[in-house]
């Protein structure tokens, strides 16, 4: 539920208790982040988005991954990547207003019910201009929007658990009229709110006439669509099932299975299709805790950038504004997920899709990069992972080095025959030959640095 | 001192049983089967969004296509390139006036232009589509591509790189079970770096990586596939590293083309490494819901817009590609076929574009090839559409599939597609 974390961090949750930590996690508006939001202002000036220096899409992607990396609010955060994917839109298309503007909608209704989030996002300005909704008109509708909602934002082509076609090919045409006319007007333009976009319905485009959708006619609006739409067993199972496989594990078309979307998805009609009740469920669910869910999924380059600084200890310095090295947002790029910029309508391919010769090379040299990053000025922006860190980590024996590690890193559990030969490496010459482990400096810099390396690119390490 | 390939090989070996968990691929040692006897290389170019087949391929003395596309249609008067030459090739098609390298291609007969390609019960999700042209398996949910399959029957065993994909992930059609094929994103970091401040510590790092890499993990896990992938990736890279090196060309590649970007790169790997023989390179961009021609107050301008710089880098892209390859000598060895995954609506939105269609047309370049149109027009008349307005197709892509894997890769299309396909008359 958290992007990871250091020993301490770790093992203060741990003491609430399943329930707890659940609970606390999921309340975080409760949760203090006046340091956080302090670094924000010192760190970024988006006062006006129109000064491209300040607000572009380097300073878009430094701000967010600064706040995954120093937020104490981990699941909120958690949970707008996670909607930032569901509800896949792109910069490269609607630029960096709109989808900065998008961010934050998806961040105050990310644990809202559903239907509201879903007219939030209908009416959101990036959403409208992303899947062409403003030009789709009375008499020549655009069926960009109307297809993505069903096939990919709620119920999915087929259902998830009966495998019988969730609606038909009228039914997109039907439902791409009920949206003519929806438009946004930018209010930020001569107001004082910069990012202030109103959403309005404009009479002349939008065709009022009777539509026939999931059988029912009448002269539905877009909102009475998204309440029909969020109102769906198909749509209850199939969101159960995407936010059950970003955080837990993925779910094959057993029936063992399809009884774990029936059951959660129970949840979501019971709970009145609240996202956090329906999140509650499953993290204090036996399935969350199972072995099963250990090393279940794939890191996303985001979890992979951004846990590892969290669990070493790392230290990442944003920089004042403006034009500070987008460092984190680069190294999610490399490999594979551009933040605010997803390939496609529907999202980044998780688990193995993260996984390629040319992306599992890249986290291999990540791993080489962090792990050999040392600067000397604290006070320059970077990103670096302190000699402190490392000898506090570090004991008297190569054996419970690597342990250490392991358990910083993880924890991740490795066979006899790994275990040997990282703990022969610590212990190694540079032909190779066994030279014995000392917890000096230089053993420090060199070794433990390569440790860490090698660590990170362990195909454990790349699962969560 | 970089390490070269064999010594690289070596020293990851030395510590576990070689042969028994390395794929043979990287080892650098013919293995099974004997090498095929033909050098010929296939090329696969991906146009991903839904390539608007007609306003590639333009058929414009079709009624029909006006009274659809009232906006969008280029006029027969439009059909030149910048250069004012006509890219008119037939007395009823002509091609988009961005095509200009590719209807100079044409005219030495080197491009067949097949229309009318589809499926049945044709999906408009592109994700489906898209599955379905990258499996050849209708439902879409095979786990295995078409190219996948046709690597495992016929490149299994081949020693050194005989397939890669170029760009950010590997596309389905790629997915084998046997052959662990590669994408190479950009070749100055396909390496596996370490600290530069102990050059001294690069070869225990890369035996003790290798250690690890060479595990046996249970079969069908997340944990086997990405231990075969991280293997593969580092010892890959080693190899392509000491090839692409020796690259040279007095071809020019156009600046800020990503296609031609990435036919670069698959042209360095091609005329390197003979072996490389099937090659994989994609595009996105088509799915021109809007402004696909350019616009200002409402006034169409149909000679700008997305479509004609997509099909200009298309064009472009391939010209020096294909001069490249004629430079090395290899130009007759490869077939290049373009793809999308589906074309779009002959009927024009509000939007300056065009929504998903079920029709497209495809491009089959080399010189192997028998020049000219192939496969049928299918019709627009309003009684031939269906409710969603869109034409039939008359062209299976399968049949394409099939007429390269029997023609000119020399595989039995039956094996790859699972059924046979009558062949086109695009290769002989």
């Amino acid at each position: 539920m958290a992007f990871g974390g250091d020993p301490g961090e770790i093992d203060e949750t741990m003491q609430r208790g399943r329930d707890g930590a659940v609970d606390s996690l999921l309340n975080y508006a409760q949760i203090d982040n006046a340091a956080l939001e302090s670094l924000l202002r010192s760190s970024f000036d988006f006062s006006d988005p129109n000064d491209f220096p300040r607000f572009n899409r380097s300073q878009i992607q430094r701000w967010w991954l600064t706040r995954m990396v120093y937020s104490r609010r981990q699941f909120e955060e958690k949970m707008t990547l996670f909607w930032h994917n569901h509800f896949a839109t792109g910069a490269s298309k609607v630029g960096e207003l709109l989808i900065f503007v998008q961010n934050l909608t998806l961040r105050q209704y990310a644990l809202d019910r559903f239907d509201a989030l879903l007219e939030k996002v209908a009416k959101d300005p990036a959403m409208l201009y992303w899947l062409d909704g403003i030009t789709n008109v009375r008499g020549n509708p655009n069926e960009n929007f109307a297809r993505e909602l069903q096939e990919l934002f709620s119920m999915g082509i087929n259902d998830v658990v009966t495998g019988e076609p969730n609606y038909s090919e009228n039914d997109v045409k039907e439902i791409a009229r009920a949206f003519t006319g929806w438009k946004f007007f930018y209010a930020g333009q001569n107001g004082p709110d910069k990012f202030r976009f109103d959403f309005f319905v404009n009479p002349n485009e939008h065709d009022f006439g009777a539509k026939t959708i999931y059988g029912e006619t009448r002269s539905f609006s877009g909102e009475d669509v998204v309440v029909r739409v969020a109102a769906r067993r198909s749509t209850a199972r199939f969101l159960v099932k995407k936010l059950f496989e970003f955080f837990v594990y993925p779910l094959t078309t057993s029936s063992a299975d399809k009884a774990t979307i029936e059951k959660f998805a129970d949840v979501y009609v019971t709970r009145n299709h609240s996202i956090k009740e329906l999140a509650r469920a499953i993290f204090t669910s036996d399935e969350f805790f199972s072995e099963r869910a250990r090393f279940g999924l794939v890191k996303s380059p985001v979890e992979l950038v951004v846990g590892t600084i969290r669990m070493l200890g790392a230290k990442y310095n944003p920089g004042p504004y403006p034009n500070n090295p987008n460092i984190l947002g680069v190294l999610t790029t490399f490999l594979g997920q551009e933040l605010f910029n997803p390939p496609d309508v529907s999202g980044w391919k998780l688990n193995l899709g993260w996984i390629s010769t040319a992306t599992l090379l890249n986290r291999f040299n990540y791993a080489d990069l962090l792990a050999t990053s040392r600067i000397a000025d604290e006070t320059v922006p970077g990103l670096w992972l302190p000699h402190d860190r490392l000898r506090k980590y570090t004991k008297a024996s190569a054996k419970k080095t690597l342990k250490k590690f392991l358990s910083v890193l993880g924890p991740l559990q490795i066979d006899a025959a790994t275990t040997r030969a990282l703990t022969d490496y610590l212990q190694s010459d540079p032909f190779g030959n066994p030279a014995g482990f000392r917890r000096d400096d230089k053993t420090i810099d060199k070794k433990v640095r390569g440790l860490v390396h090698l660590i990170m690119c362990l195909t454990e390490y790349q699962l969560n | 001192m970089p390490t070269t390939r064999r010594q690289f090989i070596k020293q990851g070996a030395g510590m576990v049983t070689v042969g028994m968990v390395l794929p043979r691929i990287w080892l650098g040692e013919a293995q099974g089967r004997p090498a095929a006897p033909s050098n010929r290389k296939f090329v696969v170019i991906q146009l991903a969004g839904g390539n608007d087949g007609f306003n590639t391929v333009v058929p414009y003395t079709e009624s029909r296509y006006y009274a659809l596309r009232p906006t969008l249609a280029l006029r027969e008067a439009e059909l030149k390139d910048d250069q004012n030459r006509s890219t008119i090739i037939t007395n009823q098609f002509g091609l988009h006036p961005a095509l200009s390298e590719i209807k100079a291609l044409y005219d030495e007969g080197k491009v067949a232009a097949v229309l009318g390609v589809g499926y049945p019960n044709p999906s408009l999700s592109h994700f489906l589509s898209m599955d379905i042209w990258h499996t050849a398996d209708l439902s879409g949910l095979a786990g295995q591509g078409w190219l996948g399959r046709y690597a495992d029957l016929a490149l299994f065993g081949q020693p050194g790189l005989t397939a890669a994909a170029v760009g950010g992930e590997l596309p389905k059609g790629l997915y084998a079970n046997r052959v662990v094929i590669p994408n190479i994103v950009n070749f100055s970091f396909y390496n596996f770096l370490t600290d530069p401040a102990y050059g001294d510590d690069r070869n225990n790092q890369l035996n003790t990586f290798n250690a690890a890499a060479s595990r046996t993990f249970g079969a069908d896990t997340l944990s086997a596939s990405i231990n075969k992938t991280a293997f593969e990736s580092v010892s890959g890279a080693q190899a392509v590293q000491s090839a692409v090196g020796t690259y040279h060309s007095s071809v020019v590649y156009p600046q800020n083309n990503p296609l031609a970007d990435g036919l670069k790169m698959v042209a360095q790997l091609m005329t390197t490494i003979p072996e490389a023989g099937l090659l994989y390179v994609q595009m996105g961009g088509f799915d021109t819901h809007s402004d696909q021609i350019a616009h200002s107050s409402g006034n169409a301008n149909r000679l700008g817009g997305w479509h004609t710089t997509l099909l200009k880098w298309f064009s472009e892209g391939v010209r020096a590609f294909y001069d490249d390859l004629a430079e090395h000598g290899i130009a007759e060895d490869v077939l290049i076929m373009e793809w999308s995954e589906f074309g779009r609506r002959p009927g024009e939105n509000a939007s300056f574009g065009t929504d998903h269609g079920t029709v497209g047309q495809m491009f089959i370049i080399g010189d192997a090839v028998r020049g000219g149109l192939h496969g049928e027009q299918p019709s627009l008349a309003a009684s031939a559409l269906d409710p969603a307005g869109n034409p039939m197709f008359t062209v299976d892509f399968r049949e394409v599939y099939a007429t390269i894997l029997d023609r000119w890769l020399g595989v039995d299309s039956r094996a790859v597609l699972g059924a046979q396909f009558p062949p086109l008359d695009f290769l002989s």
